[in-house]
């Protein structure tokens, strides 16, 4: 295989010979194979094999170094540990391991030799043999192998040619092979088309999901429309919209010309208070307007409240896509390093480096619109329209984050699921534009979703006890985004979607006068693999690490909140059913009306906004408004000093009360478990996996959770309460203790490797614990046990990485629990009464 | 203070006032402050405190010989201030009798813990005179011939905190002496240095005669003493001050002996000397006799460490106080944090103090020292050793290192701190201490689980550091303590944090010995302490961590359980064997945690 000398290998053309370097290719008609300890997919093959490879661990996965074998296949860079578990062959196949890195996540490999490093591209040839792999991911991973003395250097160089080669370098079209290297077999195909949707939670793209949706939200006075059910009022609105009732689809029709492509005021969220939240595009100005047009218009605007609309404009505070995309790009820079360049910030410009990316001010920005928008709504009755030219960004950002502080619901991973459903997937975020995975068109990408998530992640850090999703759910969600395998970021709109799940335009053709935005090269292909959407997390992380996505007694919140519209006792809501009152805008954070916020009551339309005698904008309502915002600007100060009461009554949380984060620089956090996963400035370090007693937090979870089932045991055997609909569910607590004898003591370096019988063990928890029926025995538990072959004098100049915010890890891996952690129905209903 | 707002903040000084019902408004404002066993009331008045947050707020203040009592009258605004006078480090008088504008008139209080107070006074008949002339006599007893406040009061403890720490106690928990290191008292009478204990670990084979001779050549006598030793490698962490070498390079044998001595102790090949200033400094310390060990040394090797001085950090701190009281540097604030350069320092005293404990844990016995070994010196070798010996990171372990390392060997605490002394702009003052204690912060933070105290404890710590309600903090070194009978006249601080131990305890604490911690210092992981430094600004929420509000809520949510599990229990009016099981299993074999966290409720 190898030309030349010893010390210079030419990398031969990689067609040619791909067949004969397969080292195996799992049969047509085996689901799937075990080839050397590899568990591959089905028509997954391994085209190349290295011995004795060391994986360094991450803070996450508890630091130091893991030995196994290295694998490339063409889908995915895989890393089996040396005594993992023999894989389950009837098991479900999992697209990545645990360590495994998928091809199209990888933006550059790098070797490192004796003295230096290189940079590998499809064309290097190396004139040394690499002692190590660098692995550099766009998902902001950066994944370290070292090669053993003991690796063949055959296996190190055609290992690095085979990942450099094999690796989906940026440019259009190789995104269609890399799906098709992972579900393009006939048995993934079949497998993934068997598969079953999420029923628990919303989808948002049936006309049911939205009648649940509205239903949840108490919306009475709004109705689910199919009027764009063939998108030929809007190409980039989902199917079914919610608007009021009281306006008919034919006067709706008559709406959607008047907003850039056809994105009319949609519902989206009712605050339990009562206040609607609303999205549109903006208007189209040169359309001459009706006086029927002007009263449907204002219809669907005021939605089911009468009296106060305020319209925020999304444009001019917040950062443009092209701001985003410039700032995560020097986050991105800022955080990896570059160990080929050599080039990283020092350290004592970390912070006005980190400053001017910009990256934190992008975020607090958002997060500041958003409490705003959150102060209006909890108000009194409104209407809230966010507005944005395009209604496909930005927009997307604020309604989402609006509810994740208002709605406890969005706080749960299916809620949240639901969330990015309703706002994100459906609404039409140009995810494929966006995310850019065909690298066609540059100019558009813009991670806005990733920017969304570290929004989401610092509302989790300073309120993290009000969610129930963890920062492990966070991190999967981010690094799904970055692999171009689910159908949930492929697309730009819905109707890209269904036309792919058509398999052809034929039931939606795409209407004259609205421009069609489909990409010519995403036009459906009858070969292209079934793409599951990104919430079938099963088919990329295993139960284990699931479990983790959300804590294992959710916030004292109940998870699933019964709104029902009613909770407002606000009396200065003056309902009238006559005509729309007042629309204010909200810029800037003050309140305006200025003349022209809605085209047609300007001087064309002025006749008729005269006749249907509705008065400018009062200004008696502005001082009202500003109230409402200034009621956040005193919730920054404790009420000790706002008000007469010295300490915030910390009694019973009122659980609509909308979580207003603190934006003041010290305030905002650096989401480190995510971008700073790979810094390489911090050594390995040799650590201990010992002590086998769970963590406080661990073991006080636990109790709780059995008294939860106690408690739902003791309320079923009464007669005035309800059945034990469903008994509790036993948490898992053996594949916890062994979590944590991997994760929460890394913090400890050890100095000798403790027996797994340490005196402390606590008094076997699986005795007076539920028997647990999910989680692998700890026997097999997670293989990232670290070898202490290091612990010896190799660590000179290594430190222990202390955490990563351990408190997050702890969080994380102490509370991994079952998935669904919603508190069984019996004990909730039998603990209200 | 503006009022009180997180749990910290509101427990920070334990005798605040919690009663502030609107009842008691109309009341006699100041009635219901209780004092402190002792502390009497000096004298009280009207006055306006100008809040850098709420604007002007009327109110009393009550000056007694301990505090600075300040509450608001107006209904709507409730602001309490509770200012130690040991916490004041300057009072002015803020405008004259014609000075225009409101509010002009006053006073100017700077305090030593990150923020300063005004109050306004009417502009009329002098009516300041009395209120500044009182503070600022009571303020800086020293200055006036007064008692310092721990002398005066009364308070009592069950447990007296000056048991905490006995020198020869530590030392044999170290399991010395060994046969390469014994005891000596040759300091005894504190004549070989003053500003050492009595007691002192020196090489075996050393005579007490060798020793007088060494502390000859080091400066203030400071000779190299042991402080801490390794138990399974013997390797040791020695602490002395700079080598007199002055201009012309002198040198001394017994010196060099001594040097070797220790390196012999436990075989290290090169004994590695820890000089934490930066080699500038230690060159320029030349031209006033001190310096640094040559390569007359050896089988030694010398290692820069780069901290800066102590004039260094006060300006560092300043700067940091800038721009976070009274309003937070909004528009730039990580530059304007990088431009403090506070993290950095702590950085690198963390990161000296690493490559100290990283010796030592491989075997290597090291010397550490700065100009006198006060400063600097005593944050490496304490930070050091909290990294190598989980002892130190129990509750009270970590009193025995701040009682060893830093007040017995004479960490200048009256000279940094300043207690009762009104020479505000005296250039000994600096937060050294503050650094140390922020520094173990930074650990905490990293090692959420190592640590069996929690950050109330560092926070009582700092508070009480200024407050001069101890005896603990005062005086630069023990025979100036001895001379003074602190231990016999005044409380200690640790008889405080004793009696409330619950209060400073870690849930999360998981014992666990042997461990070396390493934390990492890089900028990319420090954090501002902002609980700390930014926390008399109302507008920081203090976060509590994730983990511990977790766990609060937990405890909570176990008890309304049980609460609703009681009830049920106690409703039904057949109860089932069933049920009596269940409740009996209760409270046997599943609740042993349960047993064992009832006790943390209360503080948290």
């Amino acid at each position: 295989m190898l030309t030349g000398s010893k010390t210079t290998f030419k990398v031969r053309q990689m067609l040619p010979d791909i067949k004969e370097r397969m080292l195996s290719q799992s049969g047509m008609n085996a689901r799937s194979r075990d080839v050397f300890g590899l568990r591959c997919l089905p028509g997954e093959c391994v085209l190349q094999r290295a011995v004795m490879v060391r994986k360094k661990l991450s803070a996450r996965e508890g630091r130091g170094w893991l030995s196994g074998t290295l694998f490339c296949t063409h889908f995915r860079v895989a890393f089996v540990p040396q005594d993992s578990p023999k894989p389950d062959d009837n098991a479900d196949p999992v697209l990545l391991g645990d360590h495994d890195v998928a091809l199209a996540s990888i933006e550059k490999v790098v070797v490192v030799g004796p003295n230096r490093t290189k940079l590998v591209t499809p064309n290097s040839s190396l004139k040394f043999t690499p002692e190590e792999l660098v692995l550099y991911c766009r998902d902001m991973r950066v994944i370290c192998f070292l090669f053993d003395r003991l690796t063949p250097d055959t296996q190190v160089l055609e290992m690095t040619y085979t990942i450099a080669k094999t690796y989906q370098p940026p440019k259009p079209g190789s995104v269609l092979s890399f799906q098709n290297a992972a579900l393009g077999s006939v048995e993934m195909k079949q497998f993934l088309s068997n598969r079953r949707r999420d029923s628990h939670m919303n989808w948002c793209e049936s006309v049911s999901d939205w009648e649940q949706e509205l239903e949840r939200c108490g919306a009475s006075g709004w109705r689910v429309s199919s009027v764009n059910d063939r998108f030929e009022m809007s190409t980039s609105l989902p199917r079914f919209i919610v608007v009021p009732q009281k306006v008919l689809d034919t006067e709706l029709k008559k709406s959607f010309a008047h907003f850039n492509e056809g994105r009319i005021p949609r519902w989206c969220w009712r605050h339990p208070r009562g206040s609607d939240l609303l999205r549109m595009a903006s208007f189209q100005n040169n359309i001459y307007y009706e006086k029927d047009d002007v009263r449907n218009l204002e219809m669907v605007l005021f939605g089911c409240q009468s009296s106060l609309c305020v319209v925020v404009e999304l444009g001019e505070e917040l950062p443009s896509p092209a701001d985003i995309q410039l700032a995560h790009g020097r986050l991105r820079s800022l955080c990896l390093g570059d160990i080929s360049t050599s080039v990283s910030v020092p350290d004592d410009k970390w912070l006005s480096s980190l400053e001017s990316t910009r990256w934190l001010d992008y975020a607090r920005s958002c997060l500041k619109k958003a409490s705003e928008v959150a102060c209006l709504l909890r108000g009194s009755h409104l209407t809230v329209a966010l507005q944005e030219a395009e209604d496909r960004d930005m927009s997307c950002v604020v309604s989402s984050l609006v509810q994740v502080m208002c709605d406890p619901h969005c706080r749960t991973q299916r809620g949240f699921q639901g969330l990015v459903q309703k706002e994100w997937v459906t609404a039409g975020h140009r995810f494929y534009s966006r995310v850019n995975h065909h690298r066609d068109n540059d100019k558009e990408e813009a991670p806005v979703f990733l920017l969304f998530l570290d929004c989401v992640w610092q509302l989790l850090y300073q309120f993290p006890s009000r969610f129930q999703l963890t920062n492990d759910f966070l991190l999967a969600l981010h690094d799904s985004v970055h692999l171009p395998l689910f159908s949930s970021f492929l697309a730009n709109c819905q109707r890209e979607r269904c036309k792919r799940h058509q398999n052809s335009g034929q039931s939606y053709t795409p209407v004259n006068g609205w421009r069609d935005t489909l990409h010519s090269d995403s036009s459906p292909d009858p070969c292209d693999p079934p793409l599951p959407p990104v919430w079938d997390w099963a088919l990329q992380y295993s139960q284990q690490r699931r479990d983790a996505f959300t804590q294992p007694v959710p916030p004292l919140p109940p998870a699933q909140p019964l709104l029902n519209g009613n909770l407002n006792t606000n009396p200065d809501s003056h309902r009238s059913d006559a005509v729309p009152g007042s629309v204010f805008l909200l810029s800037r954070g003050t309140f305006s009306c200025p003349a022209n916020l809605l085209p047609w009551r300007g001087s064309g339309g002025s006749s008729v906004y005269k006749k249907s005698h509705r008065r400018a904008a009062s200004s008696e309502n502005v001082p009202g408004l500003e109230r409402l915002l200034k009621a956040w600007a005193l919730t920054e100060l404790p009420c000790g000093l706002g008000s007469s009461s010295s300490s915030r009554p910390q009694g019973p949380l009122d659980p609509y009360e909308p979580l207003l984060p603190l934006l003041t620089g010290p305030c905002m956090g650096l989401w480190r478990e995510c971008y700073l996963r790979g810094a390489l400035h911090a050594q390995a370090f040799s650590h201990p996996v010992s002590a086998n007693h769970a963590h406080p937090v661990e073991r006080l979870a636990r109790e709780v959770q059995q008294l939860k089932d106690k408690l739902a045991q003791v309320s079923a055997g009464t007669p005035h309460s309800p059945p034990p609909a469903k008994v509790a569910e036993p948490r898992r607590s053996d594949t916890n203790l062994n979590q944590n004898t991997n994760n929460g003591t890394f913090l400890f370096p050890a100095q000798r490797p403790q027996g797994p019988a340490g005196p402390r063990a606590v008094p076997a928890p699986t005795s007076t614990n539920h028997q647990t029926s999910r989680g692998p025995p700890p026997s097999s538990a997670p293989p990232t046990r670290p070898a202490h072959r290091d612990a010896g004098g190799s660590n000179k100049q290594s430190f222990l990485f202390g955490d990563l915010s351990a408190r997050e890890q702890q969080q994380v891996h102490y509370y991994a629990a079952t998935s669904n952690a919603k508190l069984p129905k019996g004990s909730g209903s039998s603990m209200a009464s | 203070m503006a009022s009180p707002v997180s749990v910290y903040n509101s427990n920070a000084m334990d005798t605040r006032i919690s009663s502030t019902s609107r009842d008691s408004l109309k009341m006699e404002l100041l009635a219901d402050v209780s004092l402190l066993p002792g502390e009497d009331r000096i004298t009280d008045k009207d006055i306006i405190y100008i809040c850098p947050f709420n604007g002007a707020v009327k109110g009393k203040v009550l000056i007694t010989n301990y505090r600075l009592y300040f509450k608001s009258s107006e209904a709507d605004v409730v602001v309490i201030l509770d200012v130690p006078l040991g916490a004041i480090s300057r009072v002015e008088k803020m405008g004259g009798a014609s000075s225009r504008g409101e509010n002009s008139y006053g006073l100017d209080i700077t305090c030593k813990d990150m923020r300063n107070l005004r109050f306004a006074l009417k502009q009329e008949g002098h009516s300041r005179r009395d209120i500044f002339e009182l503070l600022f006599r009571y303020a800086f007893p020293l200055s006036h011939s007064l008692p310092l406040f721990p002398y005066v009061t009364q308070e009592k403890f069950e447990e007296s905190g000056w048991t905490v720490f006995t020198p020869i106690e530590e030392l044999r928990r170290q399991g010395l002496p060994t046969n390469k290191w014994r005891f000596t008292l040759v300091n005894k009478n504190y004549e070989l240095c003053d500003t050492y204990p009595t007691l002192l670990a020196v090489p075996y084979e050393c005579r007490d005669e060798d020793l007088k001779r060494v502390a000859t050549f080091r400066s203030r006598g400071r000779i190299p003493v042991l402080s801490w030793i390794h138990r399974e490698n013997q390797a040791v962490i020695v602490r002395c001050s700079q080598p007199l070498v002055g201009m012309s390079g002198k040198r001394n044998k017994d010196d060099e002996r001594y040097l070797d001595l220790i390196r012999e102790a436990n075989d290290t090949v090169k004994l590695t000397i820890f000089d934490a200033r930066p080699s500038v400094n230690a060159v320029a310390n030349k031209a006033t006799g001190g310096g640094y060990e040559g390569d007359e040394y050896q089988n030694a090797e010398l290692v820069f460490l780069d901290i800066q001085n102590i004039h260094v950090m006060r300006e560092s701190l300043k700067k940091l106080k800038d721009i976070v009281y009274p309003n937070v540097e909004e528009s730039h604030w990580l530059s304007s944090l990088e431009s403090t350069h506070w993290l950095e320092h702590v950085k690198m005293v963390l990161s000296g103090a690493i490559q100290v404990a990283d010796k030592v844990s491989n075997g290597n016995s090291v010397l550490v020292h700065c100009s006198d070994g006060w400063d600097r010196t005593a944050q490496l070798t304490s930070l050091s050793m909290l990294m190598l010996d989980s002892h130190y990171r129990t509750l009270r372990g970590f009193q025995v290192l701040i009682e060893k390392e830093w007040i017995s060997f004479g960490h200048k605490f009256a000279s940094r701190i300043g207690h009762g002394d009104k020479n505000h702009a005296d250039q000994d003052r600096s937060p050294i201490f503050v650094q140390f204690i922020d520094c173990v912060w930074q650990m905490t933070k990293q090692f959420p689980t190592a640590f069996e105290f929690n950050e109330r404890l560092l926070l009582t710590i700092l508070d009480h550091l200024y407050s001069c309600r101890f005896g603990t903090f005062l005086y630069n070194c023990e025979s100036a303590r001895d001379q003074n009978e602190v231990r016999m006249k005044t409380v200690s601080l640790w008889a405080l944090v004793n009696s409330k131990r619950e209060s400073y305890l870690n849930p999360f604490y998981t014992p666990e010995s042997g461990r070396v911690l390493y934390p990492v210092a890089s900028m990319r992981h420090l954090e501002l302490w902002v609980a700390y430094y930014i926390r008399w600004n109302p507008r920081i929420r203090q976060q509590q961590s994730p983990v511990e509000q977790r766990y609060l809520e937990l405890l909570a949510l176990r008890d309304e359980y049980l609460k609703k599990l009681e009830e049920l229990q106690r409703s039904d009016s057949s109860p089932s064997s069933r049920l009596a099981n269940s409740s009996s299993s209760s409270a046997t074999s599943p609740s042993t945690p349960s047993q064992q966290y009832t006790h943390l409720q209360t503080p948290l």
